[in-house]
């Protein structure tokens, strides 16, 4: 008897418990949250990493410096594009929040204000001291 | 209890049904009610479940012989321990447990993504809820039911006591062993359901494996623990001296840790270039059907029954179509999507990371490949043929160490060149210094008389492994030091907390050297036997040079009447001397239980250092009958001395490689500083270099 009356609470218990949201109408949210990186952040991410990936290969000494300038010179205007896409997409849709912001003005000055070449006009990231682009020393000196 | 715990099964069979259907309808139709119920029905799967395999350990624990999966696996003098543990001892209870951890991880991810990643939830429900409804089905359907009656000619009765638990699994590792895999095996079903969400869903970027990587090295984590755990009571339990057999058994489990690596390693090719897409999919769809796959194999009796074929097909036949209509319906969801899944980047240069990952990709499906033939060749065979014939470790040895090698080979050639295009100049500058490292450990080692080949090679690529490892550890250090203006120390823990995937992978690559290390090793274990008589000494001589001494002192017998199942105990006591010098004593047992006329059982001894493992093997004992009386004319033994060298490195290793996951597996602070304070991470990474 005990038995009988366990498996019939248990039963009713998970039978109201599936039923439950269906027919009160309790919906579970499907869509994707504000937080989750958008497609084009992702793409600023990836852009980001690989960069950052560049400057350790170096660093390390996997990368000798004509295939490293050459290598940044072309991430680096992809990080530039994605990070514009990224912009663009937020203007039209929502607003990012103000430390998004903050950080993508970061990032923009520290891929593109540092230095400027005499010699050709590309804009070289902060800290270098040769032209990605033309190869010719930058004698600027760097503003931190 | 036990009783509720059937009935509980049974109710789970609709709950599974209900959460499958609601779970697609939802997802197609975007309800967000009906989505809610299905993952609603997944945590009512776990209760389910969790009451149900209650009522097998209750079961277990009241010495209920009538039920037949008790009095095969139990009886009533067992320890408590292993009743406890009775739950995963057989086939029947351990597919009730792999479908309980299953259910269990599944809870856990529906509760983590309750408030997130909301548009893979439907199809995630889906698809773990099909799986769990295959095995609730598998388990009232396919005769392996835990809670069915013993029957004696169509009456129930109930056996006066059960037959016991095999001797063998009376081990503490093989209480441990199995769960272990079972999480691994059970754990990789997120994964795969988050693919087919994707798939389902079409958002086919790499969103779904940042979403599952840390369950992916969860997975892979116990799978590669439990496959250790299986080696170690192989080598303390079955009383021979090895730890790997190539047995049907443990190639399942290897089969899937083997995709699993491959997964491990190609997704960081998908994550960085956005290639390989179709192939990850593809990876992570094969090793789900390999962890179902072994699950079959191990727990359907298949193997067990290769003698007597026919004893339960059903299973065989349930697992066989779920497996197909899971490649089918994948394949084709693949196949549909195939326009969604084009590779955003080519590689560029067969000098890259990138193309040593696929190499490695290519050298581990190979491996899994090889392992699969040789596994099911005699099922193949008898198919063919009608004969049987075996493939034994020769075949699985002379196919994989090759790959093997070269997968450590590797290991140290990956970390040094660059991500999509490394230059000669450099590669040859880098790996000069490891280079040399490897060829002057191979001629010190052929110096101090190492003259096994495949030893010499494998020993000289973990030096060189090590030493690329080693300085990059040194380098990154160095680097960042110098871009930080940090000390040395400070520095080495930011390089690895900065980036915990790649440090805390090249600490699992070092784990992985230890463990080639001590597979090498076995090239030069040593196995001699001896007759002797109480107060004999003899002596063995280690490839190291140094020999140990060893005495017999004597027999000592105890009878233990039943009592936690023994008959009696022989115990052959052992001094051992290294050298002239005492090291104390060692025993080794033989041992008879009561089981089902099981020969006696041997229990080992092992003296393990850094160098090598001393294993004491009492092979026989002269006249077993008189030992038992204490007749002093009859304690005459046959004593197997082995000496299996570099042993411990196995297990060394396996922490390694622990330690290395659990430092990869660790949240990231590294992402949440960054969202937080902009500056602090993104702006070093992207400073030039001075």
């Amino acid at each position: 008897m005990t038995l009988y009356l366990g498996v019939a609470l248990v039963t009713a218990a998970v039978v109201l418990f599936l039923i439950h949201p269906v027919i009160q109408g309790i919906h579970a949210s499907l869509d994707r949250e504000d937080d989750e990186l958008t497609e084009t952040e992702a793409r600023k991410r990836v852009a980001l990493l690989a960069l950052r990936d560049v400057e350790y290969d170096f660093l390390a000494g996997k990368l000798d410096e004509d295939d490293y300038r050459t290598m940044k010179a072309k991430l680096t205007a992809e990080a530039l594009a994605a990070l514009a896409a990224d912009e663009e997409a937020k203007e039209t849709g929502a607003m990012g929040s103000a430390e998004l912001e903050a950080e993508i003005a970061a990032i923009r000055r520290g891929l593109q204000g540092a230095v400027r070449c005499a010699a050709c006009d590309f804009s070289n990231p902060a800290g270098s001291k040769f032209c990605s682009a033309c190869g010719q020393p930058l004698l600027e000196t760097v503003v931190s | 209890m036990t009783l509720l715990g059937e009935f509980a099964l049974w109710i789970a069979l609709p709950v599974t049904a209900w959460g499958m259907v609601l779970g697609y309808a939802g997802g197609r139709t975007q309800r967000g009610d009906l989505v809610l119920s299905a993952e609603r029905s997944i945590y009512a799967t776990f209760g389910l479940l969790a009451i149900a395999s209650a009522g097998v350990t209750a079961a277990f624990l009241g010495d209920r012989f009538e039920y037949w999966y008790v009095s095969n696996y139990s009886n009533a003098n067992l320890e408590f321990f292993y009743k406890v543990t009775g739950l995963w001892a057989g086939q029947r209870g351990s597919l009730l447990f792999w479908a309980l951890l299953l259910a269990f991880f599944a809870v856990i991810c529906a509760f983590t993504n309750r408030n997130k990643n909301r548009e893979f939830m439907p199809y995630v429900a889906g698809v773990l809820q099909t799986i769990l409804f295959f095995f609730v089905v598998v388990l009232l359907f396919a005769e392996v039911n835990p809670f069915e009656r013993v029957e004696l000619n169509g009456v129930a009765f109930t056996p006066a006591d059960g037959r016991g638990l095999n001797p063998q699994l009376q081990s503490y590792w093989m209480t441990i062993h199995p769960p272990t895999l079972y999480l691994g095996f059970t754990s990789f079903s997120i994964p795969f359901a988050f693919a087919i969400a994707a798939l389902l869903n079409g958002r086919l970027d790499a969103r779904w494996i940042q979403l599952t990587r840390r369950w992916i090295l969860t997975s892979w984590l116990f799978l590669s623990v439990g496959i250790v755990m299986g080696m170690r009571w192989a080598y303390e339990e079955l009383g021979w001296g090895g730890y790997w057999f190539w047995d049907p058994v443990e190639n399942a489990s290897l089969l899937p840790w083997l995709t699993a690596t491959a997964f491990l390693h190609s997704i960081q090719i998908q994550e960085n270039r956005g290639m390989l897409k179709v192939w990850n999919m593809s990876l992570v769809l094969l090793t789900f059907l390999l962890t179902v796959f072994a699950t079959f194999l191990t727990r359907s009796g298949l193997i067990e029954s290769v003698h007597s074929f026919a004893t339960n097909l059903t299973i065989a036949y349930i697992f066989l179509g779920f497996m197909g209509a899971v490649l089918a319906i994948s394949t084709l969801l693949i196949v549909h999507r195939l326009p969604q899944l084009r590779s955003d980047n080519q590689i560029e240069s067969f000098l890259s990371r990138e193309s040593a990952f696929l190499f490695n990709n290519l050298m581990l499906l190979g491996a899994a490949f090889t392992v699969m033939w040789g596994t099911m060749f005699p099922l193949i065979s008898e198919g063919v043929t009608g004969q049987q014939i075996s493939v034994g470790p020769p075949f699985f040895n002379r196919v994989n160490l090759p790959i093997g090698l070269i997968l450590l080979a590797l290991v140290g050639i990956g970390p040094v060149i660059a991500w999509r295009r490394a230059t000669k100049k450099n590669l040859q500058k880098n790996f000069m210094f490891p280079v040399a490292v490897m060829l002057g450990t191979g001629t010190l080692l052929w110096v101090l008389g190492a003259r096994h080949e495949l030893a010499l090679v494998t020993w000289s690529l973990c030096a060189f492994v090590l030493t690329v490892i080693l300085t990059e550890f040194y380098k990154g250090t160095k680097a960042r030091a110098r871009i930080e203006g940090e000390g040395y120390a400070l520095a080495f823990v930011h390089l690895i907390t900065r980036n915990r995937r790649r440090w805390g992978g090249y600490i699992v690559h070092i784990g992985f050297v230890s463990l080639c290390l001590a597979f090498a090793g076995a090239a030069y274990n040593t196995d001699s036997r001896f007759n002797l008589q109480p107060g004999e000494e003899v002596e063995v001589t280690s490839p190291y040079g140094h020999s140990y001494q060893l005495r017999y002192e004597g027999l000592s017998v105890s009878i233990g009447r039943g009592q936690r199942n023994l008959i009696w105990q022989a115990i052959a006591t052992v001094s051992v001397a290294r050298d002239g010098e005492s090291l104390g004593i060692l025993t080794t047992e033989k041992r008879q239980y009561v089981n089902r006329g099981t020969q006696p059982m041997t229990e080992v001894a092992i003296r393990s250092n850094l160098q090598e493992d001393l294993y004491l093997i009492l092979a026989a004992l002269d006249d077993t009958e008189a030992a038992l009386t204490n007749d002093p004319e009859a304690q005459g033994i046959d004593l197997q001395i082995l000496i299996k060298p570099l042993v411990i490195w196995i297990w060394i290793g396996c922490l390694l490689l622990t330690l290395g996951t659990i430092i990869a597996l660790w949240p990231n602070v590294d992402r949440k500083r960054r969202d937080a304070e902009p500056s602090a991470d993104v702006e070093p990474a992207l400073a030039g270099a001075d």
